[in-house]
């Protein structure tokens, strides 16, 4: 596991095989793909230095050069080749003086992954140009919602940097645009919420040619193709001209005001909101990092998007009524958000979506548009949630915990020709660069070997699925990645990862296959792929297939004896991956119908009291909008966080020994034991009986009792650690032993001890479910590997 | 950007601030703000927000207003959607033709002059809607209407744009009225005529009404009447005040029948005649050529003499022009009639338009004086001594009684034109208007008080014709032999003209066709 750690952290990939099978029939008996989860900006170590010129290009292939390229230091003119193409490229004169004694640091072994400065070519197209934050505020919700909002955005406003510009977008019934540069008083340009606007139109209608006529040819593309200046100043602004308009703006902003029948919804008109927010960054700031934040408090009804009628009567769409395909608004609303998405990658814009409320907002159908511009999702029951707060502050936080917020990203993969790209699981668009290297199967963003990533961040990671064709060369096979992405801070960077593993063919291979396989890697692989399947093939059985993939590797990694199950073993490579997969199976990725986070599937219970809340409670179903939510996150993070989201961790602290990791299992539960649960989108803090009825006596607070006060605290300190570096923030639930909220612990552990089982620990507890426990999940696996 | 470069755009807004005070007080009283150019502007005048939020709203062709309310605290179209729920009152100030979204229309003049060779027959087509639009808005905004400065002028407009305004909202008025009138047996209703809409035949729907507002209604025989019997006429006026009072206003009319008709013309009353004939014939320009609806007017007055001659005249020798005495003037203003700006060949369509629409709902009292305008000599105010009156006696509008040496005003309740001649004593100027030569005059200018008996006389006389015309008077000087030399003259309706009798002519004219159908 370590050296898949040492691997990572020196080139930000992980691979589930990192000794590839040599031949198609090898690579189809591997049943994971072979892959690779990249992180392209996943900070480097930091004795890697960043080049501060552009790299050196294969004249043929425009590979990057690397440690991998052959050398040749003894002709007058030296010569590199290319380890892709093997073309011979001279070296320009400036590298004339290198020697292997004088390396240039991108010929270092050690500097696989570099990261090169490219700002000089770009110069001037950057010139002033830094981030753009157009916040696109929903107005109708309730006045306390629009209270919390108002203060959480007053509060990040304060943290934008101050050359960043800003602009303000507020839509209820119709879309408002804010003029912030206007001055005398404030104004807004009101468009009709039902009704699709033109990029032209608003050109037109916004008066951005009333100063200087309209250029009669060519598209106006910011201020470098037909706009001046101060049309574009007047919606976005730089952060620190404008904070005071925008105090005042945000204080003053008033609820939807049109009034919204008892048996209606709010007409609210996201869709239109969000095609002008585009239209209006296509405009004026084409080209450069700029972010749609939209703030979301309920479901979209009125023109292009809408993803519920204004009638409550018609329930918002469920997983049901998706699988049923009886979903009137749906697919055209995915349709609208595919456009925009469209749209929004051309312009190289991002669209991050906040949404906060108990109702569900349409994020399964804006899933595309986040997805494929990189854009930042976080889903909360209000806008007062601490989940929705702190994460919109650690958008602007800057410092140790930052986001590293980038944009514009263009991701180019090159490799042996050994292997094809069949396409990338992750947060990106295609950019339809097709070639040789792509394979005729295609899966998420393929038949490219570039992708452009409009938005992408420090754990931002891309699962690449590739194909083996035949193996012809030698051992090695070498993959290299470029990324080219618009730094937080304006610059242009290119970082170049080149990889290199070995191939293994012919009969045992088994024993090489598996001292080179990262379980880990290979858990989230397949989540993500069964993730992408369930979206996209109708009739697609999940946990069949999980089943009989994992017995499929079981059968071909497993030490057994035919037909006899005891004697099943697996190596200590693949030991914990059958864990997972159970895991997985039970995990919200699979499963709609059984989780807790069905706080938010509310429907339509948002203006109910206590008692809808509490309904919404009890039926254990994840909405369309959570599922999309927790798929998106899948998606986007790195392996480390996937696991953590696939199985969570779990860690005991009691008297008797310090905290220590225990088992995922209904067995850990015990009276005097405090549990930390991290599964990612929410924390436990789990108290047992015991201790929960020492709290409730105080004792914590008596000074005899000092280490009983240190005992709570330890989980709740360890608790807080992950919350700081986490994002989205994720929930954070204090709860005790056979309380309400404990469900939120016990729906993640193995259910060993249930209502059927006799015999349970006094202090321990059960579960009350039907579900299968791991034990008995791998006897039937033993039994079916084995046949 | 006419209406910021000529000033209009500061007069109205100025005047529109003052005007706010004069405002009925009441929580019934509601105001809203737009703007327009080529967006039309909103304005959230919420009490809450420190200041008013200006809402752009771009898309012309799809108007809707962009709150709920606030806005109303409340231009064209828009305005009556945000006014929708309340009712109320739209005051529009516009300079130049809409050129763009719902109900833009093109220079028609120009191209009505530009077809110049399709004649006369074409004309009056350009008076007809040309977007239906506008009509259909017409009917739910109903009662209108015009208030019209051409050209705008920065100095003297503000003062007569602010009067108007003013008088606008705080005179008599009431809002939501319906109207109808019953008559006895034998007599009905044939027709209302003037600015309202209708939904139902029998009534006559008014969104607003006001004491400068009338409606003619023409009746019809359908019965014999018995000589000596009564007939009575009523109308009843549903209304709610400005302070949200709902009222019904009954007139009861009841006059006499009689069979013989020297007994109808002794008791003829010009002034409604008259007002009845012209707004008759307003009511053709849009939908006949000029020249047609001249001969009709002519036609009507010879036929109404016709009838005197024939039936209560007839011992007289066919060789005299006899006229009742009640109508003796009658061939004088429907020759007047004929060289109004509704009815010359010459002049601007929007003038016409405009003189079209003032006068259908125009008061009977003001009808003569619009196309008979009253003129007075002012430079022997000193020597004349008025009795009872503040104005001094009428001059015939004939350009013999104009001399170069008098200073002359003439106005037609709207329109105030003072002539000055050539050779008028520079004393008279120094005390009228504080300018000693008639090169001084600039055709844009103020009445000033000043301190002498002259000045004092004028203003006196002027502000009295203010209050009996209920208008501010649009003031503008005439200089002899310039442009607005020629505007003056053309008011000298007794005169000869390119295109018109002489007063004179006329009668013989109106005598021939009396005498052709004698015979």
């Amino acid at each position: 596991m370590a050296e898949f750690l040492d691997l990572e952290s020196q080139d930000s990939v992980r691979m589930p095989w990192n000794v590839l099978p040599g031949t198609k029939a090898d690579a189809a008996n591997c049943v994971i793909p072979i892959s690779a989860v990249y992180t392209p900006l996943k900070p480097l170590p930091a004795a890697t230095p960043l080049l501060p010129y552009s790299p050196l290009r294969c004249r043929n292939c425009r590979s990057v050069i690397s440690p991998f390229s052959i050398v040749d230091f003894s002709s007058i003119n030296k010569i590199w080749i290319c380890s892709f193409c093997l073309q011979r490229n001279h070296f320009p004169p400036h590298y004339q003086s290198i020697s292997e004694q004088n390396l240039p640091a991108e010929l270092f072994p050690q500097y696989t992954t570099i990261e090169y400065e490219t700002t000089a070519v770009h110069e001037k197209a950057q010139a002033g140009s830094s981030n753009v934050f157009l916040f696109v505020v929903d107005t109708c919700v309730i006045e306390e919602e629009l209270g919390f909002l108002k203060s959480a955005l007053l509060q990040v406003l304060g943290m934008v940097p101050e050359n960043c510009l800003i602009g303000l977008i507020t839509f209820g019934t119709y879309v408002h645009v804010h003029e912030l540069g206007f001055g005398q008083l404030p104004k807004v340009h009101v468009f009709k919420g039902t009704k699709e606007v033109t990029k032209d139109q608003l050109l037109e209608q916004m008066g951005f040619f009333t100063k200087r006529p309209r250029p009669t040819t060519g598209v106006i593309a910011g201020v470098r193709d037909g706009l001046s200046q101060e049309s574009v100043a007047r919606f976005l602004l730089p952060a620190s001209d404008c904070e005071f308009v925008l105090n005042s703006i945000l204080e003053e902003l008033q609820k939807d005001p049109w009034p919204v029948p008892s048996d209606q919804r709010a007409a609210r008109c996201t869709g239109t909101a969000l095609s002008l927010a585009a239209h209006l960054l296509g405009v004026c700031v084409p080209g450069s990092g700029a972010r749609i934040m939209a703030f979301l408090g309920g479901p979209s009804t009125e023109g292009p998007g809408a993803i519920v009628s204004k009638n409550l009567s018609e329930p918002i769409r469920s997983h049901k009524d998706l699988d049923k395909d009886s979903v009137p608004h749906y697919h055209k609303a995915v349709k609208f958000y595919e456009a925009l998405s469209k749209q929004l990658v051309h312009q190289g814009h991002v669209l991050d979506v906040f949404a906060c409320a108990l109702d569900q907002v349409g994020v399964a159908e804006l899933k595309v548009a986040i997805e494929k511009t990189g854009g930042l999702v976080v889903l909360a029951e209000s806008f007062g949630h601490s989940v929705f707060k702190d994460s919109l502050r650690r958008v602007f936080k800057s410092g140790d915990n930052d986001l590293g917020l980038s944009s514009n990203g263009i991701f180019e993969i090159n490799c042996s020709k050994d292997i094809k790209i069949q396409g990338i699981i992750g947060p990106c668009a295609s950019l339809d660069k097709k070639g040789p290297l792509c394979s005729e199967t295609v899966i998420g963003q393929g038949n490219t070997t570039a992708w452009k990533l409009c938005g992408l961040d420090k754990t931002t990671s891309l699962c690449i699925i590739f194909d083996v064709i035949k193996k012809e060369n030698p051992d090695i096979v070498a993959q290299s990645a470029n990324n080219h992405y618009q730094h937080g801070s304006g610059q242009m960077r290119l970082r170049a990862t080149t990889l290199s593993r070995r191939w293994v063919a012919g009969p045992g291979i088994k024993e090489d296959l598996i001292s080179g396989f990262d379980q880990e890697a290979a858990a989230v692989v397949m989540a993500r792929q069964v993730s992408f399947k369930m979206e996209t093939e109708a009739e697609f059985d999940p946990i069949r297939w999980l089943d009989k993939s994992l017995i499929h590797i079981c059968s071909q990694f497993g030490e057994y004896q035919k037909d006899s199950p005891s004697s099943f073993s697996l190596s200590p490579r693949l030991s914990i991956f059958p864990q997972f997969m159970f895991h997985l199976r039970r995990s919200q990725f699979v499963q709609f119908d059984k989780y807790e986070n069905c706080c938010r599937h509310a429907g339509d219970f948002q203006f109910m009291n206590g008692a809808g809340l509490l309904l919404c409670h009890q039926s254990l179903q994840n909405s369309p909008d959570e599922t999309a939510y927790f798929r998106m996150i899948l998606n986007r993070e790195n392996i480390a966080n996937s696991v953590v989201m696939i199985q969570p961790s779990l860690i005991s602290y009691s008297f008797q020994s310090g905290p220590e990791p225990a088992l995922l299992d209904v067995a850990s539960i015990a009276a005097d034991r405090i549990l930390l649960l991290d599964s990612y989108f929410t924390i436990v803090v789990f108290h047992g009986s015991t201790i929960a009825q020492w709290r409730k006596a105080g004792y914590h607070e008596l000074p005899e009792h000092q280490a009983f006060a240190h005992l709570l605290q330890a989980p709740r300190d360890d608790a807080d650690a992950i919350i700081r570096e986490r994002f989205p923030v994720p929930r954070l639930v204090i709860c005790d032993q056979h309380g309400s909220q404990a469900r939120f612990l016990l729906a993640k552990l193995n259910p060993s001890a249930t209502y059927n089982s006799d015999g349970v620990a006094p202090g321990g507890d059960i579960i009350f479910t039907d579900d299968v426990s791991f034990e008995v999940f791998l006897d039937h696996l033993q039994r079916l590997a084995v046949q | 950007m006419n209406a910021i470069q000529t000033g209009a755009t500061a007069a109205a807004c100025s005047a529109i601030n003052q005007v706010i005070a004069d405002l009925p007080e009441g929580p019934r009283t509601m105001v809203g703000i737009a703007t327009f150019d080529c967006t039309i502007h909103f304005y959230n005048l919420k009490r809450a927000l420190q200041q008013p939020l200006m809402l752009v709203v771009p898309d012309v062709q799809d108007v809707y207003t962009p709150l709920e309310s606030d806005v109303v605290v409340p231009l064209a179209e828009a305005a009556f959607l945000a006014m929708k729920s309340t009712g109320g009152k739209l005051l529009v100030f516009q300079s130049v033709l809409p050129s763009a979204g719902l109900g833009s229309l093109s220079a028609r003049e120009a191209e009505g002059r530009s077809n110049i060779s399709a004649g006369e027959k074409e004309a009056h087509k350009l008076l007809q809607p040309a977007d239906k639009a506008l009509k259909t808005m017409a009917i739910e905004f109903a009662e209108y209407q015009v208030y019209y400065y051409y050209p705008f002028s920065a100095l003297s407009d503000p003062a007569k744009l602010y009067n108007d305004l003013r008088w606008n909202v705080i005179r008599p008025q009431g809002f939501e009225a319906v109207m109808r009138v019953r008559c006895s047996q034998g007599i009905q209703v044939q027709e209302y005529s003037g600015n309202f809409c209708r939904r139902i035949p029998t009534d006559v729907d008014l969104p607003a009404i006001d004491c400068d507002k009338t409606i003619m209604v023409s009746l019809k025989h359908d019965d014999k009447l018995q000589e000596g019997t009564e007939c009575a006429f009523q109308c009843a006026l549903l209304y709610t005040t400005v302070y949200g009072q709902r009222r019904i206003r009954v007139s009861t009319l009841s006059l006499p029948c009689t069979n013989m008709l020297s007994n109808l013309f002794r008791s003829a009353d010009l002034d409604t005649q008259f007002a009845c004939i012209t707004k008759q014939v307003a009511s053709e320009i849009p939908s006949a050529p000029l020249a047609q609806v001249r001969d009709q007017a002519t036609s009507i007055c010879v036929n109404i003499l016709y009838s005197y001659r024939k039936f209560c005249a007839t011992v007289s020798s066919s060789g005299q022009l006899i006229l009742p005495e009640a109508l003796k003037l009658l061939p004088l203003y429907t020759l007047a009639l004929m060289k109004s700006t509704g009815l010359r060949s010459e002049g601007r369509i929007d003038d016409r338009s405009f003189w079209i629409n003032h006068v259908s709902p125009l008061p009977t009292p003001l009808i003569i004086p619009l196309v008979y305008p009253r003129m007075i000599a002012i430079h022997d105010l000193d020597e004349k001594e008025l009795d009872d009156s503040t104005i001094p006696s009428p001059i015939p509008l004939s350009s013999e009684h104009i001399t170069d040496e008098g200073i002359y005003l003439l106005e037609n309740g709207e329109d105030c034109l003072i002539c000055v001649g050539n050779s008028v004593q520079s004393s008279s100027l120094q005390q009228l208007f504080g300018i000693s030569s008639v090169e001084e005059i600039s055709s844009q200018f103020t009445l000033q008080q000043y301190d002498n008996p002259l000045s004092k006389k004028l203003n006196a006389i002027v502000n009295e014709i203010r209050r009996q015309r209920c208008s501010y008077l649009r003031l503008k000087f005439c200089k002899k032999g310039d442009p607005s030399g020629m505007t003056f003259f053309s008011h000298m309706v007794e005169d000869k003209t390119q295109s018109g009798l002489s007063y004179v002519e006329y009668l013989v004219h109106i005598h021939r066709q009396i005498q052709s159908k004698m015979a």
